[in-house]
């Protein structure tokens, strides 16, 4: 599933020497595509790279402030609730004793910048706009969080699992006012319609932002076992038990021995 | 070679899952039991989601159990109204088993519930074929003949109501011990993943007396209606069985349960008896261990029904 990768840059350079032709009003603007409107998984699904190509515009009374720029391109999964629970010793066993639920968690989180964030803007500018993990706005139900330690679990455990990430000097500039993004898109990737947007920074404000749709979905078998097993569930047991018993059929047959 | 799973949503190498249900098919055609009790746990170690490892193993069972029946099935010697007995009051407890499975996934203890449920049941049986494989072992090795169980001496189980006759097993029986044995037997099965064949084969011959010609083809008839069922209510009310992962495990674990059957026919009883009660403990140990040990990491994370993420 590299299919991504191999589509021809000429569409995306014409696009963006097309978005740089048309005037803006705001002084810096940017502009970016994907090198996929799609993420299919398959099969042989193992991630998958993804390419935002994308070009910085400034209309003609912005004096030009040269080099300086700064890109930090998000991949925001769709949002999901979840339980996060804590463990804790009860009668000498490590069992889960309390939780938190938070709703609207992305499901998936991945940040690729040009610098180290804290290098790109302000702590207070990058939580305006949830950028960085840490910087998502969900919070718990249910009790309050004790010093946000259930959060910080939930951050920690989503980055174990590569479903939140930031990845530092991935974005690189071709040319003054062009850049380009590598996201580097996990095998556990959660299915849905992902929101890309693409933030332009300079002296640690934010200049301009631009967002993009792009849907992972399962394809072929892997999306027809999952459709049939979520939404007829019994039918696709009856299948797995008519498959097993023919498979231990077939054992007994190819293997008799009296 | 990796391939993508479906339910479970991630990817393994498909050589090493082959390998695991190969490996613990041929112990259960050395041993002569199902295997349920060594995949699952083998797969909750590997990575994959309990819940999906304990319903896709499910479904294996119904492979590797209905592969031995047909040798049975031949050779007649399957109490064929027993079973139906004790597949009626398996369906029943795989239904409550389910029930139970899909309440604690919400509440977040199924883990708990699966790894305490190793942790008994298997360390409770496994002590006791140890003990009894070692005794069986010292009496030949003094040179004494076993003491005889004889199918006709009666217990407490006989004295009990509601008698109904099974021709095939020379049995006249209450009905309330085989319900019993057949509800616990589903229950399990379907909270843990395991077929329970060491458990009614042995419960079989000495609560019920049935002759032991008859009691491994009449107890896999049993774990094949009670694991089907059990796949079917897991597929239709949690949505964990992986139909890609069971059959990798379905074909790993028929064949190498040929060449399991074929040395274990060369080992003798009390010596093999005594290796299963290893094994068993040993799993129940390694299921202990992670219990106690305080955990690497403390918070888990999970959607609001269950699914680990």
């Amino acid at each position: 599933m590299r299919r991504a990768c191999r589509m021809p840059l000429a569409m995306p350079v014409l696009f963006i020497a097309l978005a740089l032709m048309a005037s803006r009003a705001a002084a810096e603007d940017l502009i970016f595509t994907l090198s996929s409107d799609r993420i299919r998984i398959t099969s042989d699904f193992r991630g998958v790279d993804l390419v935002a190509f994308g070009a910085i515009e400034r209309d003609a009374e912005t004096v030009s402030r040269g080099a300086g720029y700064d890109v930090v391109v998000v991949m925001r999964g769709p949002p999901e609730t979840l339980v996060t629970r804590r463990k804790a010793r009860f009668a000498g066993i490590w069992i889960n004793r309390s939780s938190r639920t938070f709703p609207n968690v992305p499901s998936f989180y991945l940040a690729s910048a040009s610098r180290p964030l804290a290098d790109i803007s302000t702590p207070a500018i990058l939580k305006r706009y949830q950028i960085g993990p840490e910087n998502l706005a969900f919070q718990a139900l249910g009790g309050p969080d004790e010093d946000g330690a259930f959060r910080d679990g939930l951050i920690r455990l989503k980055a174990d699992a590569g479903l939140f990430d930031v990845a530092d000097s991935t974005v690189s500039f071709p040319g003054t006012s062009v850049f380009k993004a590598n996201l580097s898109i996990p095998a556990n990737v959660p299915v849905g319609d992902y929101v890309v947007t693409a933030y332009l920074f300079r002296d640690s404000a934010m200049l301009a932002r631009q967002s993009l749709t792009i849907r992972v979905s399962k394809e072929g078998f892997e999306r027809l076992t999952f459709d049939l097993a979520h939404r007829y569930g019994y039918l696709y047991g009856l299948l797995c038990v008519v498959l097993a018993l023919f498979t231990g059929w077939l054992a007994g047959i190819i293997f008799r021995r009296d | 070679m990796q391939i993508y799973l479906p339910i479970a949503e991630l990817p393994v190498n498909m050589f090493l899952i082959f390998g695991m249900g190969g490996a613990v098919g041929f112990l259960s055609g050395l041993f002569g039991v199902g295997g349920g009790f060594l995949l699952t746990p083998l797969l909750i170690f590997s990575g994959i989601p309990p819940a999906v490892a304990v319903a896709s193993t499910t479904a294996q069972v119904v492979a590797s159990s209905s592969s031995a029946a047909l040798t049975y099935w031949r050779r007649r010697l399957i109490d064929t109204k027993l079973a139906a007995v004790l597949v009626v009051a398996g369906v029943i407890g795989s239904s409550i088993g389910v029930a139970i499975f899909s309440l604690l996934r919400r509440l977040g203890q199924l883990d708990l519930l699966i790894a305490v449920g190793y942790v008994t049941f298997l360390g409770f049986v496994g002590s006791l074929m140890l003990a009894e494989s070692i005794r069986a072992m010292a009496h030949i090795r003094r040179g004494r003949p076993l003491p005889l169980r004889r199918p006709g001496r009666h217990n407490w189980v006989h004295g009990l109501p509601f008698k109904m006759r099974f021709r095939r097993s020379k049995l006249y029986v209450s009905v309330i011990p085989i319900l019993g044995i057949g509800i616990g037997i589903g229950m399990l099965g379907a909270l843990l993943g395991i077929g329970g064949g060491f458990i009614l084969v042995p419960a079989l011959i000495y609560l019920l007396r049935v002759p032991t010609s008859i009691v491994i083809g009449t107890s896999l008839i049993q774990m094949i209606g009670t694991m089907a069922v059990a796949t079917i209510l897991q597929s239709g009310t949690n949505h964990t069985v992986d139909g890609v992962l069971a059959l990798i495990l379905m074909v790993g674990g028929v064949i190498g349960a040929q060449f399991g059957a074929r040395v274990g026919a060369q080992i003798r009883g009390e010596q093999l008896r005594a290796l299963l009660g290893l094994l068993v403990l040993a799993v129940a140990i390694r299921f202990l261990v992670n219990l106690v040990l305080p955990p690497a990491e403390i918070f888990s994370l999970a959607t609001l029904s269950g699914d680990a993420r």
